[in-house]
């Protein structure tokens, strides 16, 4: 066990892969094109988890504008990095961005009338008690 | 350490723990609070990132309208506090857990195959693009040229959910 511990930190420290582990971390912890897709990521993951593990509907609709933004923010960082290489359409990033608030406003418009209508008539918005499609 | 950098960690903190808010509250009431930091930051991150526009349009539409339409809706359907039921299951505690792992696991992964060392993006990108970019005379034109057509179809879009909203929440007769 003891071998095995010492051959993984000789192959660690040989190959620099904890000074890699440094550098990649002061580089998510800066404001670069890296750390906010990583933010990118983590919010979309997080929308996720909610869209998934909750069971009321509004939460759920809630969750969905949050994984839009965090895929609005993904467009808007690599539109400034393409700028920032040199690219002349990076506001192409920032335009589809436009796109998606739009087109989040009519989904939260249509999405809340639908639980607005299913409410008036079943009395509840759990998605456990919303069955009537089932079988 | 930038001030860049540091106003982006600020925003990072609080959109994530204020996404981690919105979807674990029970109420959704406090869901949809949560959810006020949560689109400041981004808006703020926008700027940030040479967006002023959207930043605005992020403030007005999301901050201003969807959200209010939000707190219409919980109020209209008025769920009283017994009717809330527990909301998660083990699994909805296990996701998270499982997420962070692989988050880890990716980042690991990045740090050890990373071949683009010294790119230019990753001493971060302030200042390096003209203050013309991401100004409203300067998304207008790709807007109106480039995308016209999807520009119409949006508006076609909105039009349509508006009224499938009416037809869908009007009180049948």
């Amino acid at each position: 066990m003891e071998q095995l511990y010492s051959l993984a930190v000789d192959a660690a420290q040989s190959s620099g892969t904890g000074e890699r582990f440094v550098q990649t971390l002061t580089r998510l912890l800066s404001f670069n094109v890296t750390s906010c897709l990583t933010l990118s990521v983590i919010l979309f993951a997080i929308g996720a988890w909610g869209v998934l593990a909750r069971r009321n509907v509004l939460v759920m609709l809630l969750s969905v504008e949050m994984m839009l933004n965090a895929v609005m923010l993904a467009f808007i960082t690599l539109g400034r990095a393409h700028a920032t290489l040199g690219g002349t359409t990076g506001e192409n990033g920032q335009i589809f961005a436009l796109f998606i608030i739009a087109i989040a406003a009519a989904e939260a418009a249509v999405g809340l009338a639908i639980v607005v209508t299913y409410f008036r008539n079943r009395g509840t918005v759990d998605t456990r008690d919303i069955t009537s499609l089932r079988n | 350490m930038a001030w860049a950098d540091v106003v982006f960690l600020l925003c990072a903190a609080v959109m994530v723990l204020s996404a981690c808010a919105i979807v674990t509250r029970k109420n959704p009431v406090y869901s949809v609070i949560c959810m006020l930091p949560f689109m400041l930051g981004m808006s703020l991150l926008f700027a940030l990132l040479q967006a002023p526009f959207l930043a605005a349009m992020q403030l007005m539409v999301y901050g201003g309208a969807i959200l209010v339409v939000f707190l219409f809706v919980i109020m209209l359907i008025n769920l009283r506090p017994e009717e809330l039921k527990d909301d998660f299951d083990i699994f909805g505690y296990f996701v998270p857990v499982l997420g962070v792992a692989i988050l880890a696991g990716l980042v690991a992964a990045c740090g050890m195959l990373d071949t683009n060392k010294g790119s230019r993006l990753d001493k971060g990108f302030a200042s390096e693009v003209d203050g013309k970019f991401g100004s409203i005379a300067d998304l207008s034109g790709p807007l109106f040229k480039t995308w016209v057509v999807p520009f119409e179809l949006v508006s076609v879009l909105i039009v349509v959910a508006i009224l499938g909203a009416v037809v869908l929440a009007k009180k049948k007769a």
